[in-house]
C-alpha cells in the first residue's frame, strides 16, 4: 500500500471530522455542566440553514458562520430555559429541539434549495508546512480554517475545563449541583452558559457543512451527524482532547467506508461507522467503573435547590 | 344510518364519481415521496405538474409531498375526498397501496411511476435515462486522461445498474481500455456520503464523473478539483459552469401532458388502462441529454412552456438546450476514433449521430445492441439482438469495463 492511501484518508478524515469535532466539544461542555442536549442535530441543521442563507445574502462566508453560531445559541438557550429554569425532562426537550430544528430549517430552506453558494469558505494551504513531504499534503492542504481552529479550540477548552477555576465550577455543577450551590456557584448561570456554548459550537459545525464542506443548502443535509456527536461525547469520555481523535477517527472510518468498497462488501462498510458508535456505547455501558466514573454525576438531573 | 340511507349515499357517491369523470374538468392529485425542494426526483415531478396545470384550463392539480411509502392509501383517500379523479403516485414504494386503492375506487384513474402493476383503472409510466447515460459515456470516454471514470451510485438495483452499464458501454466505445469505477452510497439522497464517495474515487485516480444521487454534490466536489462531470436529473450546470459537460434531464410533463389529454378526450377511461405503460425515452422527449434544458423554468410564477420570456422579471428565458458545454466542445471534436460503423469520426459528431438515432421515431440504435458481454465474459445479448423491455428492467449484470463492487451480480 502506498502513502497515497494514508495521505488521502487522513486528509478526508480531517475534513469530514470538523463538524463532528465542533459539535462534540459543545456537547461535552453542556454535559459536563449536567445537561444532556439531544438537540444537537436540530441545532446543527438550523446552523447549516442560517449559515447558508446569511452567507448567500451578505456575500461573505464569515457572516454565515457567525449567523450559524448565533442561531445555535438561540436554540440552545431555549433548551436551557426548558430544562434548567422550568426543569423539564432533558431528553424530551432535546428530542423536541431536534425535530423542531429539522422541520423549521426544511420549511425556511424551501426557496434556497438547488443554488450553489456564491462565496464558499475556501480551503487553505498552510505556507511552507504544505511543502513537507507526506505530512504536508496530509495535514496542511485542502482544509478550511475551521479544521485548525477546531483543534486549537479543543486544547483551549481542555485547559479551561481541567486547569482553571471556571473548569472546576463547571465540573462541580455537573457532579453535584447542591454542593456547588452551597459553595456559592450559581448553578443556573453555569448551566445556561455551558448549554449556550454547546449550541454555538453545534451551530458552527452545521454552518461548516453548508458554507464550506458542501457549499449549498439541502433539506436534511446534516443526515444524522448530531447523533454521532452524542455518541462521540461518550466515546471521548467528556474530555475535549479525546474528542479530537474521536472525531477524526470517525471521519476516517466514514471515508474508508467508500474507499474500501473495491475490497470489502459495501453493505458491511456502510454499517461500519454506525456499528462503531453502537460499540462505543456498549463498551461504555459494560466497560465498567472507569468509564462510568467519568460521566458527570448529575447528568440529566434537573437541579432544585433544597431537594436531593 | 340505516340500510336505505347507506344505499342512497353509495349511489350518490358513485354518481358523483361518474359525473366527475364525464365532466370537462379534471382534478389531478399528485403524491410525492420526497419534499418538492429535493432538487431531484420529486422536484422534477412537481415542475412537470406546474407546467401541465398552467397549460390547460380544464385541469386543476393538487399535491401532497413527503408521503411515507406505507401510508400512501390514507393520502389517496384524502385526495379522492377532495374530488380528484386522476391520481399520480410517484414512487416505486407506492405500488401496492396504489394498486389496492385502484380496486377500492374503480371510478378514479390511477397512474403509478416506475412500477409494473396495472389494472383497468391504473396505468404505469416511466421516463428512462439509459440512452442518455450512453451518450454521456461517449463524452466521458473521450475526456478521461487517466482512463478511470468515476460513478457514484445510489442503490445497486436494476435501474441504476442499467444506467451504469449503458454509460460504460458508451465510455468503452470511444476508449476501449477505460474503466468505470463505481461506489455505492445506499441512499437516494445523502450529500455527505456522495461527497466522500467522490473523494474516494478522486483518490483512486478517476478524473471524470457521473452519478445517481438526488443532489449536485458530485458535480460540486469534482469541480473543486477542476474535474468534469455530468449532471443528473435536474439541470446542474449553474453549480459548476466550467465543469458540467452534459447531463441527464427529465421531462415528466411530456408524459403527464399526453396522459391527461387522452383522459380529457375520453381515450383513456377507468376501464382500458390495464395495458397502458409509458416507457418513454429520448424519442418521445421525456428525457434529454443536456447540461441546460431548452427552457429554464423558474421557481414561482414563470412556469409555462412557450411564452414566458421574462413574464415576471425573474430567471425565465428561452434558449436552445446546451447538449454539450462549449468548454468541452473543442476536446470532443479533437478526439477522433476509428469507428467500426462510421469510420473516422470525432466523438462530438458521434454523440449527435447517436442522439439522432435515438430521437428518430423508429429508433435505429440501442446501447445494448448485441453482441454484449458482461464483465465476467458471458455473452448477455447475442449478436444483432436488442434487449427486451423485461430484460432491461430486471438487468443485474455489469457491462465489461465496470470496476468495483456490484452487489447481486449474477
Amino acid at each position: 500500500m502506498d502513502l497515497g492511501w494514508l495521505v488521502s484518508t487522513v486528509s478526508r478524515a480531517l475534513a469530514f471530522g470538523v463538524p463532528l469535532l465542533w459539535g462534540t466539544l459543545g456537547e461535552i461542555y453542556a454535559e459536563r455542566s449536567g445537561v444532556v442536549n439531544l438537540g444537537v442535530e436540530g441545532m446543527m441543521i438550523l446552523g447549516a440553514y442560517a449559515g447558508f442563507a446569511v452567507a448567500q445574502t451578505l456575500g461573505h462566508p464569515g457572516w454565515g458562520l457567525l449567523a450559524a453560531a448565533a442561531v445555535g445559541v438561540v436554540a440552545a438557550v431555549w433548551h436551557a430555559f426548558l430544562t434548567v429554569t422550568l426543569r423539564a425532562n432533558q431528553y424530551v426537550s432535546g428530542l423536541a429541539l431536534t425535530l423542531f430544528g429539522l422541520g423549521l430549517a426544511g420549511l425556511l430552506g424551501r426557496g434556497w434549495e438547488g443554488r450553489p453558494l456564491r462565496v464558499p469558505l475556501g480551503t487553505i494551504t498552510v505556507p511552507s508546512l504544505a511543502e513537507i513531504p507526506v505530512l504536508g499534503p496530509m495535514l496542511f492542504v485542502d482544509q478550511t480554517i475551521l479544521t485548525y481552529l477546531g483543534i486549537l479550540l479543543a486544547v483551549v477548552l481542555w485547559v479551561v475545563l481541567f486547569r482553571t477555576r471556571w473548569g472546576i465550577a463547571i465540573r462541580s455543577v455537573g457532579e453535584s449541583p447542591a454542593t456547588a450551590d452551597s459553595l456559592g456557584i450559581n448553578v443556573t448561570v453555569v448551566r445556561y452558559l455551558c448549554v449556550a456554548l454547546g449550541g454555538l459550537l453545534a451551530g458552527v459545525g452545521g454552518g461548516y457543512l453548508s458554507v464550506a464542506y458542501r457549499p449549498s443548502w439541502t433539506e436534511g443535509m446534516t443526515a444524522g451527524m448530531g447523533w454521532i456527536v452524542i455518541a462521540l461525547t461518550i466515546f471521548a469520555s467528556w474530555d475535549p482532547l479525546q474528542a479530537i481523535w474521536g472525531a477524526f477517527f470517525f471521519g476516517a472510518l466514514y471515508h474508508l467506508s467508500f474507499r474500501l468498497q473495491a475490497y470489502v462488501s459495501p453493505e458491511l462498510l456502510k454499517l461500519m461507522p454506525y456499528a462503531f458508535a453502537i460499540l462505543v456505547l456498549a463498551v461504555s455501558g459494560f466497560g465498567g467503573a472507569r468509564w462510568r466514573r467519568r460521566a458527570p454525576g448529575s447528568l440529566g438531573v434537573p437541579y432544585v435547590r433544597g431537594e436531593r | 344510518m340505516n340500510m336505505r340511507k347507506l344505499v342512497l349515499v353509495v349511489a350518490a357517491l358513485t354518481l358523483v364519481g361518474l359525473l366527475g369523470l364525464g365532466a370537462e374538468k379534471i382534478k389531478a392529485g399528485f403524491i410525492y415521496v420526497g419534499p418538492i425542494g429535493d432538487y431531484g426526483w420529486t422536484h422534477a415531478h412537481d415542475v412537470a405538474r406546474r407546467i401541465v396545470d398552467e397549460k390547460y384550463d380544464w385541469l386543476e392539480t393538487v399535491y401532497i409531498e413527503s408521503v411515507p411509502e406505507g401510508e400512501v392509501e390514507t393520502y389517496i383517500d384524502q385526495l379522492v375526498r377532495q374530488g380528484c379523479n386522476v391520481i399520480f403516485t410517484t414512487s416505486f414504494g407506492f405500488i401496492d397501496g396504489t394498486f389496492a386503492a385502484a380496486q377500492r375506487y374503480p371510478n378514479v384513474i390511477f397512474a403509478h411511476a416506475s412500477g409494473f402493476k396495472r389494472a383497468p383503472n391504473m396505468a404505469t409510466y416511466m421516463a428512462d435515462f439509459y440512452q442518455v447515460y450512453y451518450l454521456n459515456g461517449l463524452m466521458a470516454g473521450a475526456l478521461t486522461k487517466t482512463g478511470k471514470v468515476g460513478y457514484v451510485g445510489a442503490f445497486p438495483i436494476p435501474e441504476v445498474k442499467r444506467h451504469i452499464s449503458a454509460f460504460t458501454i458508451g465510455v468503452r466505445e470511444v476508449n476501449p481500455t477505460a474503466e468505470v469505477h463505481v461506489r455505492w452510497i445506499y441512499e437516494w439522497y445523502n450529500p455527505a456520503a456522495a461527497k466522500e464517495a467522490t473523494e474516494a474515487l478522486i483518490a483512486e485516480g478517476c478524473d471524470v464523473f457521473a452519478f445517481t444521487e438526488d443532489s449536485p454534490t458530485v458535480v460540486q466536489v469534482a469541480a473543486e478539483r477542476g474535474l468534469p462531470s455530468f449532471g443528473h436529473y435536474s439541470p446542474m450546470y449553474e453549480f459548476a459552469p466550467d465543469y458540467v459537460v452534459s447531463g441527464q434531464l427529465v421531462h415528466w410533463e411530456v408524459i403527464y401532458d399526453d396522459f391527461l389529454v387522452k383522459i380529457h378526450e375520453g381515450i383513456y377511461t377507468t376501464r382500458n388502462l390495464a395495458h397502458v405503460d409509458y416507457w418513454w425515452l429520448l424519442a418521445q422527449g421525456a428525457v434529454e441529454c443536456a447540461a441546460v434544458p431548452a427552457v429554464v423554468y423558474c421557481e414561482t410564477a414563470c412556469v409555462s412552456d412557450t411564452s414566458c420570456a421574462c413574464c415576471c422579471g425573474c430567471c425565465c428565458e428561452i434558449s436552445p438546450s446546451m447538449v454539450v458545454n462549449p468548454v468541452y466542445e473543442r476536446a470532443l471534436k479533437d478526439y477522433t476514433i476509428n469507428h467500426p460503423a462510421f469510420g473516422t469520426i470525432s466523438v462530438y459528431d458521434l454523440v449527435f449521430l447517436r442522439h439522432n438515432q435515438f430521437a428518430d421515431p423508429g429508433i435505429t440504435f440501442d446501447p445494448f445492441e448485441g453482441p454484449v458481454y458482461d464483465r465476467k465474459g458471458n455473452l448477455v445479448v447475442p449478436a444483432g439482438m436488442w434487449m427486451s423491455y423485461d430484460h432491461l428492467i430486471t438487468m443485474e449484470w455489469a457491462a465489461a469495463g465496470v470496476a468495483g463492487p456490484w452487489p447481486g451480480e449474477p
